[in-house]
């Protein structure tokens, strides 16, 4: 359930290497499970600069809000114009069609520091 | 902290992978396979709830329901034998204890249903006032309720035998195996519904014969979760966060559930002085129309100033938008614009008087 080539944060995004400069970040099952059905979506803004970690948006289930984390440090250049009208995308296709956005990484060498799926997972199941 | 109550199904709500919270003290499914297809499952068929938290009280004896008249707001004479109501206890300020259902089985016999996390209060209210002749038993473990609601829901009533013919408010006690349930045309999701109040003893078989035609029907089982989203859609308010001790029914828009010429209601003078007076503020419904969703305590805005505050708030799988209830200033007119204050990101939203989707009760 954990894509091997992914790589992932400890506040659950999970981040893909478009091997250009960029990554695609969204949220991982184990996050949209949790939330319960999603049923509303803020992006970051195109443009936007930011810092890993930084608050870029949020998620909203039937319950709960839940902030998107950066998950590297760079600028925002695409983001997931369709989880406005098909939030509950986040939940059927967490890795594919519910992405949330892309980002050109200021420093290549982020990637590293990321957890890996295997990292991601002792983490989900200690938890 | 004390431990959670259980209602007599708690290990079936686990079965089913039921996520649980506390509810009013008790530990209670808020969903199962995710509130809003449980939601549009109730909306477009048949759910069944689990709603065994909810208090149970019985009063007999003469004079009965007299005694009942003379402390809830409601006026019980407006309704017959074999009848429910909608009511209220309050306090001798007008404020809300509790909102309930009284069912009528006879002047010398009342059933009462108050929420889970006020029965004690309401059970305390009667006994504080109760003469020898009459008796108060307070059932909350005896009896279970299961609610059985949408469009679907008589056929998977009459699939297991039970009575389905009578109006809406309209209660009738029916044999079903080694037992007798009472079958109620009531419930909080504005669907054509029941609730069906059942021995603590019978309710796991009850649940599983119900289960059985609620999944040959296209339904499902529902949580507090789907029951939450579906009674802010028709408006129905929340005791603890829409009505409290704090507002009284004239400004929650429930003074049609108060029996204006009895003689006597705990909170009769109060809430007459509140109705001459006219309420500051009501409550309303607030529609949201730019993205975003409310809820309960978000500022709500008018040109640029606070004027009120939600108290509910979700998003409403119906229209796909956000809605809230919001008391209000009596000069905001339905219609108006507000604003809701989403964590620093004004929405614009609209006043509007709900439901705010169609009721189907009858």
């Amino acid at each position: 359930m954990t894509p091997g080539e992914l790589r992932y944060t400890s506040s659950h995004e999970w981040i893909r290497d478009e091997t250009d400069g960029t990554v695609t970040f969204g949220i991982t099952e184990y996050a949209q499970h949790a939330l319960g059905d999603i049923v509303f979506v803020a992006l970051p803004s195109v443009g936007s600069t930011l810092s890993a970690g930084d608050s870029c948006g949020e998620i909203e289930s039937t319950k709960s809000v839940s902030e998107i984390y950066a998950p590297v440090s760079g600028e925002i250049v695409a983001v997931n114009g369709e989880l406005e009208t098909r939030p509950e995308r986040v939940n059927a296709e967490p890795y594919g069609g519910g992405w949330f956005a892309r980002m050109h990484m200021s420093d290549a060498g982020q990637w590293g520091q990321l957890l890996s799926a295997a990292d991601y997972e002792a983490l989900t199941a200690s938890a | 902290m004390t431990a959670l109550q259980r209602t007599p199904l708690f290990d079936r709500h686990v079965r089913l992978g039921a996520k649980l919270a506390d509810f009013g003290g008790w530990e209670m499914p808020i969903e199962y396979s995710g509130t809003v297809g449980e939601h549009a499952a109730i909306r477009d068929a048949v759910g069944i709830f689990d709603v065994s938290h909810m208090g149970k009280v019985r009063i007999t004896g003469p004079g009965a329901l007299d005694f009942v008249n003379g402390i809830v707001a409601n006026d019980v004479h407006r309704i017959a034998d074999g009848q429910a109501q909608y009511s209220m206890v309050c306090t001798e300020d007008g404020g809300i204890i509790d909102d309930l259902i009284v069912y009528r089985f006879g002047p010398e016999d009342i059933f009462i249903v108050p929420n889970a996390s006020n029965a004690a209060a309401v059970v305390a209210v009667f006994r504080a006032a109760v003469p020898p002749p009459i008796h108060i038993a307070d059932q909350h473990h005896e009896r279970g309720i299961i609610a059985v609601q949408g469009p679907r829901s008589a056929d998977v009533l009459e699939a297991l035998g039970l009575p389905t013919d009578h109006d809406y408010m309209a209660m009738v006690e029916a044999p079903w195996r080694d037992y007798r349930v009472l079958v109620c045309r009531t419930g909080y999701t504005g669907e054509r519904g029941f609730e069906l109040i059942a021995p603590a003893a019978s309710l796991g078989e009850l649940w599983d014969a119900l289960m059985v035609e609620v999944t040959a029907a296209g339904g499902t089982p529902a949580g507090l979760g789907a029951r939450d989203t579906l009674r802010t859609e028709m408006g129905y308010p929340l005791h603890g966060q829409d009505i409290s001790t704090s507002t009284t029914p004239v400004a929650a828009g429930l003074g049609w559930a108060v029996g204006w010429d009895k003689p006597a209601f705990h909170g009769r003078d109060a809430l007459l002085a509140v109705k001459a007076a006219g309420p500051d503020r009501r409550l309303r419904g607030v529609k949201v129309v730019g993205r975003g969703i409310p809820r309960p305590h978000m500022p709500v805005h008018r040109a640029g100033a606070q004027v009120g505050e939600t108290t509910s708030g979700t998003f409403s799988p119906t229209l796909r938008q956000g809605i809230a209830l919001a008391y209000l200033p009596v000069d905001i007119a339905v219609g108006d614009s507000v604003q809701v204050d989403v964590r620093g990101t004004l929405v614009d939203a609209e006043v509007v008087t709900p439901p705010f989707v169609p009721s189907h009760v009858r």
